[in-house]
């Protein structure tokens, strides 16, 4: 075994794969272009669409204005709300929006005010329309304040004082570090992110060097080579792992992007503190590296041992959905993985990366899950290398 | 220079069941000789080339390439021979240049001397002109002189050759027939296969006439012509088809 020769298969698979528009728009384009475009459009419309109802005044109406003169008047009062005064049926009206939402006060409102007893008012609106929902938090406002103002002249009445209604406050004090906050934010979702990331970014690569170069009758001529079966698909692995390590990096970048432009219009960035420690990253890395590794060895088997490039996708979809069925139990709140589970591939290294994440190092999963993932790797590999002798592999059709 | 004795090929496929491709062959050649394989389709000629060329096993028999066992040194025998098939395509993202290069290279020569010998190829086969164009924008003539010249950049003192002039004009197929002459001149050992009489006739030093698997005539072309009541290839050729199938 040649590392020169290695290092040639690598370059070339790098070099053919760079001059294939496909990779670049898969790769490049669709992360960091389209990604943040799409969601910055997402954001933006968003923003429009509750700027526009937020804005506009809530138009209301009100039955039995005339026993709760006062509260009308609150009502009145606040700027953006807008009381109607129409004689048809509401309920209709209130269905196709031209009213957002409709305020019963009973009639005997005053005396129940005046026996100091609950009194029911009623309200309708529409949970689903955006409109109508910021009517109600409206009117709720209004009631909440004048509800505070009754309560006030009660009890100074009583010759109470306004502390009389809070004996105890408790206070609060959140002690997770800024470390923690960012690590259990990312770690729900980053995990799977990173071996979906992987997996697609490997799988066209992956393909296309392997079942793809049996279709294009390639193949052939490479092995007449002087290069051995090893070093070929060392060459070919190696490559597949830079792209889809690549795939990985721009691919994170690009959703933190796309994150970022779609909240930031709609939001405002809230300060998220990021406090991930160097070490971890290291660890991080040290988990990555063999799955990365894995999933090409595994690709580029499958990929060899397909005739072309249809029957690869075939093979390769139900290993995809393996994969994100195993990233989305790391999703699952909850499930703690047993000592022996962190052998099972793809699994192991989710719940390592959600376990460095929130700050804790466990050695034992750490090592199991990089012997764990290396090994299966190493058997992909050697696979690779023993079909690539199987004639009936390499010539069927 | 290749020693063929007793080769024989089965294939088992799930539709067909057994096959026969090759059937105990037996043929030589030496230094400096063009040994033509000459057969119609399915006779086995690619599947006897791609045993030399190491690419599959034989079920039987004992092939020695430079007194090399083919079986037991496949990767030293790579070392020594070219190979050019329908099947050897060329990468397309790549131009002539590039392709060479990197064979050379993967054959283990120094870019120096790559670069010297492909100057010498890409001058004699008049490649100058696209050297530098992707290989999925050459024509089929483009290619198959690429394919040529990938296919003896590391010199092989052995050059396998199937069909290397199909799909080809009259214009390109001479220029590439020439060119194995040429090889045949430098002392090469040449094996070439062929469906196209003419072709065989003014070439191959040495015509083993295969059907269905079986080698069913061998001899230089005036031996030939010798033992048959014809003077031409062609109907040499039909009579011995002809008294092939009476055989069976
Ligand atoms: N991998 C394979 N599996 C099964 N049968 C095969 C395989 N390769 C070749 N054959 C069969 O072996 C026989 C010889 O085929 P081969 O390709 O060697 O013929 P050929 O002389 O090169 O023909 P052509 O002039 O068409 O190229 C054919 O019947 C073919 O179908
Ligand atoms: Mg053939």
């Amino acid at each position: 075994m040649s590392w020169k020769n290695i290092k040639l298969i690598f370059i070339k698979e790098l070099v053919g794969t760079i001059r294939d528009k496909r990779t670049i728009i898969a790769m490049i384009i669709i992360p960091l272009i389209f990604y943040p475009l799409l969601f910055a459009g997402i954001g933006y419309f968003n923003k429009v669409g509750s700027m526009k109802s937020e804005e506009a005044a809530s138009k209301i109406i009100i039955y039995g204005a005339e026993f709760a003169p006062q509260l009308v008047k609150h009502l009145q009062d606040y700027e953006k709300i807008e009381i109607l005064v129409i004689e048809d049926d509401s309920p209709s009206k209130l269905q196709n929006g031209d009213i957002q939402a409709v305020l019963v006060i009973p009639s005997d409102y005053k005396e129940k005010i005046e026996q100091e007893e609950p009194n029911k008012l009623m309200l309708k609106y529409d949970a689903t329309e955006a409109k109508s929902r910021i009517a109600k938090q409206r009117i709720d406002q209004v009631i909440e304040k004048y509800q505070g103002e009754i309560l006030l002249q009660r009890l100074s009445r009583l010759n109470l004082k306004e502390e009389f209604l809070t004996p105890l406050i408790l206070q609060e004090e959140n002690i997770a570090t800024a470390e923690k906050i960012t690590g259990s934010f990312l770690a729900v979702l980053l995990p799977y992110l990173i071996i979906i990331l992987i997996f697609t970014g490997a799988m066209h690569t992956a393909v296309d060097i392997t079942a793809g170069e049996k279709e294009r009758g390639t193949i052939a001529t490479l092995l007449v080579s002087q290069i051995s079966r090893l070093e070929i698909v060392l060459g070919k692995c190696f490559a597949v792992m830079l792209i889809s390590f690549t795939s990985m990096v721009l691919g994170l970048f690009g959703l933190t992007l796309a994150f970022l432009s779609g909240t930031s219009i709609a939001r405002g960035i809230e300060g998220v503190k990021f406090g991930i420690s160097v070490n971890t990253i290291f660890l991080l890395f040290l988990v990555l590296f063999p799955l990365v590794g894995l999933a090409s060895a595994v690709l580029v088997m499958v990929g060899i041992f397909a005739r072309n490039i249809r029957e690869a996708s075939s093979y390769i979809t139900p290993i995809y959905m393996l994969t994100i069925f195993l990233g989305i139990i790391s999703i699952s709140q909850g499930i703690e993985l047993t000592g022996k589970m962190f052998l099972v591939p793809v699994l192991n290294s989710s719940f390592v990366f959600k376990e460095l994440l929130m700050g804790k190092i466990y050695w034992s999963h750490i090592i199991t899950t990089f012997s764990a993932n290396i090994i299966i790797a190493g058997i992909a590999l050697f696979g690779a290398t023993r079909l690539f002798n199987q004639e009936e592999v390499l010539f069927r059709s | 220079m290749i020693q063929v004795e007793g080769l024989t090929k089965i294939f088992h496929d799930k539709k067909r069941g057994k096959i026969v491709a090759v059937n105990n062959l037996q043929f030589n050649c030496q230094k400096g000789q063009v040994f033509g394989l000459l057969g119609p389709n399915g006779a086995g000629k690619t599947t006897t080339l791609r045993i030399l060329a190491t690419m599959i096993l034989p079920t039987k028999g004992e092939i020695m390439v430079n007194g090399l066992d083919i079986v037991k040194h496949a990767a030293k025998v790579r070392r020594q021979i070219g190979f050019l098939s329908s099947e050897t395509g060329l990468y397309d993202r790549f131009t002539p240049r590039e392709t060479i290069l990197f064979f050379g290279r993967i054959n283990g020569m120094a870019d120096k001397i790559i670069e010297k010998r492909m100057a010498e190829i890409f001058q004699n086969l008049d490649m100058k002109d696209f050297q530098d164009v992707r290989v999925n924008k050459l024509s089929t003539g483009m290619k198959q002189k690429l394919s040529i010249a990938r296919s003896i950049i590391h010199n092989p003192p052995v050059l396998i050759l199937d069909e290397p002039t199909v799909g080809l004009d009259i214009i390109t197929a001479k220029t590439v027939i020439e060119y194995v002459k040429s090889f045949r001149d430098q002392g090469k050992c040449i094996i070439y296969s062929t469906h196209i009489m003419r072709e065989a006739e003014k070439l191959c030093d040495k015509i083993a006439i295969i059907h269905q698997g079986n080698l069913i005539a061998q001899g230089t072309l005036e031996e030939l012509k010798k033992n048959s009541l014809f003077d031409d290839l062609e109907e040499i050729f039909f009579e011995l088809i002809n008294q092939g199938e009476n055989q069976e």
